[in-house]
């Protein structure tokens, strides 16, 4: 390494991923010395996205790192890294060949005329970067907490973004354009006219509706509350699993709020009310980090983490990187690198993922779509959430499209969500009208650690960041980050807004403030704290 | 498309810690020098509008904003550049060794479409400063066999020739802007979220 790190700071953060990122920034924002660190060579840990070379390879490294420091007498020095919280790879595969064959020149064997792949692993790898696949792909609500937050917090000039241009149910046996917006509704030719009125009024009543509309609906599910509605079939199953994302058994308050969380998003910037980041979600982490960086958090990728600093009272004082100590008052860290003899509690729920690369749309278009499927619980298998990636989204090749599909875990990926699978794709190559074939696929769980508690209560000053969970929006992450913020920071504001670029000043030789916000210019909100001294801790 | 859209040109600027970028933007920006930024707190990116050829552009220079003195440079900092600025320290030969890696760690990690022609442009900054330990004939040779870098000898500092290498830089990004979006319009429609624009500004939203 060529410069040594500092020394000293407020607060360490280790792991990149987006709940360490958001307090990351949120603690850079207001003027603490942050170190934001990570042993991966790569930002966002389990939030990540890679290459298609790089995804092949995830799951191959450990996450322990070994203890360089003994104890001393009034220290106790702790490893990093558990193996607990592992993201762990179901299967991997390839239904293409590894290369075409060498052209053969030889005249006498011309009768063997031999086949030209269109895609081989050869052809794809060479092109892996071209590929974003996320680990935890997230769609945005675009009146959602994560939007409102980039845009209040004017870390939304780092990110870019697509809407979700369609979203299908699968019913009836196919897959069906759910009519989301009151266009849709009424241009829709699968729902009757009778229909249109009845699903206005509902909808209406969902978003308007007073208490009367659901008393006596406490207790009962939303469904229920449908059927009462006197909905047709079609029109619950679209309002059901849907537009509200339910289960059979949710309550119908539960249902209504999830009603309205849909239809508040809608109109904002698309047709459906969601949007996703360009080039992957994994972009997002790194946009709070710019942030973070931007105010003065130091950033250190592929850092060696050898340990933990506590005293006897288990008060957390410092890092140990390769040969540096670091001192810190605070430690925010991802689950994965909680000491591993400190580890009380391990995962009870797992998140089924499947990636897939195919060749062609589930439902084709003259456009290329965004598409978001919500496949509905059927043959006693949970909801599944389908997302289908086109080029468009800087996520992978032209002709190529990349699906994500997740659900709570039963059995195992492939069990929980092959029915799915079976309906939409084919595995080798048929007839030209045929189902998308499945290039590449990688089956994998991760740990849905944000429905349990992880909080370390022996370690003192520490803060446990979850990983990814089954949310379709960040929601969940950004109230997780704000939580450890506010408990360490209890009275700062959290991510207020951040000066345009044009309103930093980076001041002459004979000011020693770097930063001087420019308050003549009525932009009150600026934040003053910035170059203040920190005794908030 | 038939009206020129307005035109916005991504410039990210590379080199080792203390080189010099932050105060290369900053003097070309805001006209101003401070010896003060030994690491770069609070850089982010700067716009400026040039004209390049009787069109207006925008120019908006990426700082590294500190993340590069770690090599910890995310890869969503290298999107859709459209110039790459590469600077180093005339008086410190180390910083001129790494040229080649921060050339290549672009390359990889932005992976534009035709990696041979991508603008790139040199600086040698600091020329202000004695004693000089990399001559001008050791950079333009470097430039040379990059496939004929532009090269400007700059000083932040005195403000020598940084007008004119931007200059240089917004007409290299505006080349290759221009190339690529009449060929190819790689991914039309993006939402930008920002609170003022683009309530309507997305191809999607088309209500009809």
């Amino acid at each position: 390494m060529e410069y040594d790190l500092p020394s000293d700071f407020d607060i360490i953060v280790v792991g990149t991923g987006m709940v360490e990122s958001i307090v990351a920034a949120a603690a850079s924002r207001i003027g603490k010395r942050v170190l934001h660190i990570d042993s991966n060579h790569y930002y966002g840990g389990l939030w990540a996205s890679f290459n298609l070379d790089s995804i092949n390879k995830i799951g191959e490294d450990g996450h322990t790192q070994e203890v360089v420091e003994s104890n001393t007498e009034n220290e106790l020095i702790y490893s990093v890294g558990n193996n607990a919280f592992n993201l762990l790879v179901h299967s991997q595969t390839w239904n293409i060949p590894e290369s075409n064959p060498e052209k053969d020149v030889d005249e006498s064997d011309s009768n063997s005329v031999q086949q030209e792949y269109k895609w081989t692993q050869e052809k794809l790898l060479k092109i892996s970067r071209k590929f974003n696949i996320d680990l935890a792909p997230k769609l945005h609500f675009a009146k959602g907490d994560f939007v409102e937050l980039l845009i209040s917090s004017n870390i939304a000039r780092y990110s870019e973004f697509r809407s979700v241009s369609r979203i299908l149910t699968w019913l009836n046996g196919t897959l069906e354009l759910v009519p989301c917006s009151r266009s849709d509704v009424f241009s829709s030719n699968r729902v009757s006219v009778i229909e249109k009125r009845m699903l206005m009024k509902l909808l209406t009543s969902c978003v308007d509706g007073d208490e009367n509309e659901f008393k006596g609906y406490e207790n009962k599910t939303f469904q229920t509350y449908l059927k009462d509605r006197k909905l047709t079939e079609n029109l619950i199953h679209y309002v059901l699993y849907a537009i509200a994302m339910c289960k059979d058994d949710t309550l119908c308050l539960e249902g209504v709020e999830r009603t309205k969380r849909f239809l508040g998003s809608l109109g904002r910037f698309g047709k459906t009310p969601f949007l996703y980041s360009m080039y992957g979600s994994g972009e997002i982490t790194q946009a709070f980090c710019r942030l973070s960086a931007v105010f003065g958090g130091i950033y250190a990728l592929n850092q060696p983490l050898n340990g933990f600093i506590y005293d006897n009272d288990n008060n957390f004082k410092g890092l140990i990187c390769g040969k540096q100590r670091i001192n810190a008052k605070h430690l925010v860290m991802s689950l994965e690198k909680l000491p591993k003899d400190v580890v009380d509690f391990s995962t009870t729920e797992y998140i089924s993922r499947a990636i897939f690369i195919t060749d062609k749309s589930i439902m084709e278009d003259e456009k290329e779509h965004l598409t978001l499927l919500l496949f509905p619980p059927i043959d006693e298998k949970t909801s599944c959430v389908i997302l289908e990636l086109g080029s468009l989204t800087g996520t992978c090749p032209k002709g190529l499209y990349i699906v994500h599909m997740f659900t709570k875990q039963t059995v195992n990926p492939e069990e929980d969500l092959n029915h799915c699978v079976n309906k939409l794709f084919h595995k080798s190559e048929r007839e030209s009208n045929s189902p998308p074939i499945i290039l590449w696929s990688l089956y994998f769980s991760v740990p849905n650690t944000f429905a349990q508690d992880v909080k370390c209560k022996k370690l003192l000053n520490t803060y446990v960041c979850p990983g990814p969970d089954l949310d379709l929006d960040y929601d969940p992450a950004i109230q997780k980050a704000k939580e450890i913020f506010e408990s360490i920071y209890s009275n700062s504001d959290f991510l207020p807004r951040a000066p345009d670029p044009e309103e930093i000043i980076i001041e002459g030789e004979d000011n020693n403030n770097i930063i001087n916000d420019r308050e003549d210019e009525g932009h009150g909100d600026v934040n003053p704290e910035v170059a203040q001294p920190n005794n908030t801790a | 498309m038939a009206t020129r859209k307005k035109v916005l040109l991504k410039v990210i600027i590379l080199g080792d810690s203390g080189v010099g970028k932050t105060s290369l933007m900053n003097q070309y920006v805001n006209k101003k020098f401070s010896n003060q930024y030994k690491a770069t707190i609070g850089a982010d990116f700067l716009t400026k509008e040039v004209i390049v050829d009787d069109r207006i552009v925008t120019l908006q220079i990426w700082d590294t904003a500190g993340q590069e003195r770690f090599q910890s440079l995310g890869v969503a900092f290298y999107r859709g550049a459209d110039c790459c600025v590469l600077v180093f320290d005339v008086t410190a030969p180390n910083t001129f060794k790494s040229l080649d890696s921060w050339r290549d760690e672009f390359l990889i990690q932005a992976s534009p479409r035709e990696p041979t022609d991508f603008p790139f442009v040199l600086l040698g900054n600091k020329v202000d400063l004695e004693p000089r330990a990399i001559s001008t004939k050791r950079a333009q040779q470097w430039c040379l066999s990059k496939n004929n870098i532009p090269y400007f000898e700059t000083s932040a500092k005195e403000a020598l020739n940084v007008e004119q290498a931007f200059q240089s830089i917004a007409r290299n990004a505006l080349t290759q802007q221009s190339q690529s979006v009449d060929l190819y319009n790689e991914f039309p429609d993006q939402i930008k979220l920002t609170n003022t624009t683009n309530r309507n500004s997305n191809g999607d939203s088309c209500a009809c």
